[in-house]
């Protein structure tokens, strides 16, 4: 444990010294935040839905939480289930399999809710919209409040969609 | 080698050699099979159906560990054919796939449930690959092996989970604090690749090969483009060869790094994990940079690559130099911290004999004592010239995954170096060769940060007629039954993430 702590200060791995920063996300950070002071009393919180992604999606979603973007910061949270969400964010062109399952997520979510897709597949099924295991994304399913291009689409993209969608 | 094609050949009624790639027809498949699999100690790589003229063609790939050789054994069937998945538990997933898409029945299957489709949603008698008409709509019901005795409770978890992941449903047998059984059901994606992709143009097939695991997207394109290019006899320019390798490692160092920050995340220490995923930020931005997005996709085209990296030789050393400082950092506070040893450690064990059955790959061997890695074993691209030292541990546990990952990041760090010196030089880099589509049925092949990807591409009229990808995880998946047995459920997550597995890439 000395070891650990004598090294760390040897090498002046502070976690002070961490800073990363990014203009354009401190920027439209500020103002997601006050749109989630003003409305939602400080906390966002999203529930994600894979339906059958490539997991990129899930890979920018998750960037979101590193300390370039650290999307707690402006008050929105990724929430580990739908009973508390303000928000579902889906991914993923809908596979057969996964229908039943999204369908009892969206049910969880309290009213009033919205409904993010994220990434080219989701409204429409994309690249996947002809096979027989899709069913087309969620565009004549669940009523969509907001739909973030992109394959996938990158994490200051969700930003500035989440700042699109609380502006409304 | 000599020795191991007479043996072979007292087996074979035809037998033909291409390169690396030894074609088998025997009648007596059994046999043989388990002489590859058991004697020569081959690691089954893919298992391929495919429509023929008369009937049904199944083709078992075997790669050969010791030597840069790969064995097709291959069959006609008509509906039914024998099923091996007792003696090479490998074969239990292929077998079953191939019956839902198919039609075809294994014989004397063990475990014979319904796998991609699931029944609760798939009409009984549907097989999309057979192009039949489904004639009632039954559906089924999926049976669980539960396990029943007094104090034993069932602990169902998902398909949704409660991070952001991917869905997947397990079921965990409990007995007290320890888990007794562990049993998964996957396929909640399935979205239907092979089909999609049977009849479609190539670059239309790249475009969705990309999409098979999303993180590794350049990988799963690799190997396409390399399947193809093996088909028309392209020769792809030695520049592009090595750019080819740059974004492939780099791609690695991206996916190894999430996975070392998933470690410390899980083992509970955030202040570890958020500075690695700064790391992995870095590097991801990196590769915006180079190919236009961030995870290098359309990067990879048949004959070449599609972008010029020259430009930027001086910005991927000075980040990679960078990266390498605060990684090393990172990874003396690991081996420093015995809180975070102490949850590494013994957990998540599997066994030399578990990964050999299921022919697991990538680091989820290698970290078990069995070497696998095809860019020393079946060199590919550029990789027979690159020196690199891997690591082989016996622990099998999550320490000795993560050790293995941590060298290999450290290995792609110095491979990235060495190209990056070798494109500076180039006068005039030539990105692409020129080329004409063949006709022809090959398998393509690459390491991605999970283990080796491996494909079949045959292609009739410039088309692609059939398409069968193998994601690493299709391999791996089987092997967490194992690996949690006996541990607590609290370590589930850490066993999970040190396997790293792709949902995308099992389910298709």
């Amino acid at each position: 444990m000395i070891d650990l702590i004598n090294m760390r200060f040897r090498d002046k791995l502070l976690s002070e010294k961490l800073e990363f920063r990014d203009e354009n996300i401190e920027v439209l950070g500020l103002e997601l935040k006050k749109r989630v002071n003003k409305i939602f009393k400080k906390s966002f919180s999203i529930r994600e839905v894979d339906t059958g992604s490539c997991n990129a999606c899930e890979v920018e979603i998750n960037a979101l939480a590193n300390p370039y973007y650290n999307l707690e910061r402006f008050g929105i949270s990724f929430v580990p289930s739908p009973k508390f969400a303000d928000a579902l964010m889906i991914t993923g062109a809908l596979s057969k399999n996964m229908y039943p399952a999204l369908m009892n997520a969206y049910e969880l979510t309290p009213n009033p809710k919205f409904i993010i897709a994220v990434g080219d597949c989701a409204m429409d099924g994309g690249d996947f919209k002809d096979s027989y295991a899709c069913m087309g994304g969620i565009r004549d399913k669940l009523p969509v409040d907001l739909w973030i291009k992109g394959c996938p689409p990158e994490p200051i993209d969700l930003i500035s969609g989440l700042l699109k969608l609380l502006s409304k | 080698m000599k020795e191991i094609f007479d043996s072979i050949h007292y087996f074979c009624d035809e037998f033909s050699e291409d390169g690396n790639f030894v074609t088998i027809k025997t009648k007596q498949l059994k046999s043989l099979s388990l002489y590859l699999f058991r004697d020569l100690d081959c690691d089954l790589s893919n298992v391929v159906a495919l429509r023929a003229k008369d009937g049904f063609i199944i083709k078992y790939l075997y790669s050969y560990p010791k030597k840069d050789y790969f064995f097709i054994v291959w069959q006609n069937v008509q509906d039914k054919f024998e099923s091996f998945a007792d003696d090479i538990p490998a074969l239990n997933w292929f077998e079953r796939e191939i019956y839902d898409l198919f039609g075809l029945i294994p014989l004397n299957h063990p475990d014979f449930r319904a796998l991609p489709l699931h029944p609760e949603n798939y009409p009984i008698g549907f097989h999309p690959m057979q192009n039949d008409e489904i004639k009632d709509e039954n559906y089924g019901t999926y049976e669980y092996k539960d396990v029943k005795s007094e104090g034993v409770y069932t602990v169902p978890v998902g398909p949704i989970h409660a991070g952001v992941i991917e869905p997947g449903h397990f079921r965990f047998a409990m007995s007290g604090e320890p888990i007794l059984q562990l049993e998964i059901r996957h396929f909640w994606k399935h979205r239907g690749i092979e089909k999609l992709c049977e009849g479609k143009e190539i670059d239309k097939v790249l475009k969705i090969s990309q999409k098979i695991s999303g993180d590794n997207a350049l990988s799963h394109a690799l190997s396409f483009a390399m399947a193809v290019e093996k088909i028309c006899g392209i020769k792809v320019p030695s520049f592009a060869q090595y750019c080819r390798v740059i974004a492939a490692e780099l791609e690695r160092i991206s996916c190894n790094l999430s996975d070392f920050a998933g470690v410390f995340q899980d083992a509970g220490y955030s202040f570890g994990a958020s500075g690695i995923t700064a790391l992995k930020e870095d590097i991801m931005r990196l590769m915006k940079l180079l190919g236009g997005n961030r995870f290098f996709k359309d990067f990879v085209i048949i004959g070449g690559i599609s972008k010029n990296i020259k430009p930027y030789t001086k910005e991927i050393i000075a980040i990679i130099k960078q990266v390498n400082i605060t990684f090393d950092k990172y990874k003396k506070i690991m081996e420093n911290s015995s809180s975070i040893l102490e949850r590494l450690e013994t957990t998540g064990k599997i066994k030399k004999q578990t990964v050999k059955d299921l022919s697991c790959v990538g680091f989820t061997a290698s970290a078990s004592g069995r070497f696998s890695d095809f860019r020393k074993t079946h060199p590919y691209l550029i990789y027979s010239k690159l020196d690199f030292e891997t690591l082989v541990l016996d622990e099998g546990d999550v320490s000795a995954r993560v050790q293995v990952k941590l060298n290999d990041i450290k290995n792609s760090f110095k491979i990235i170096k060495i190209c990056t010196n070798y494109i500076s030089q180039v006068d005039k880099p030539k990105l692409k060769a020129r080329y004409e589509i063949k006709d022809g049925e090959e398998f393509g092949y690459a390491q991605s940060n999970r283990g080796n990807i491996v494909h079949f591409v045959k292609i009739e009229d410039n088309k692609v007629v059939r398409f069968k990808p193998r994601d690493p995880s299709f391999m791996n998946w089987q092997s967490i039954q194992f690996a949690v047995l006996g541990d607590v459920m609290g370590d589930f997550p850490l066993i999970n993430k040190s396997l790293n597995l792709s949902y995308a890439g099992n389910d298709l």
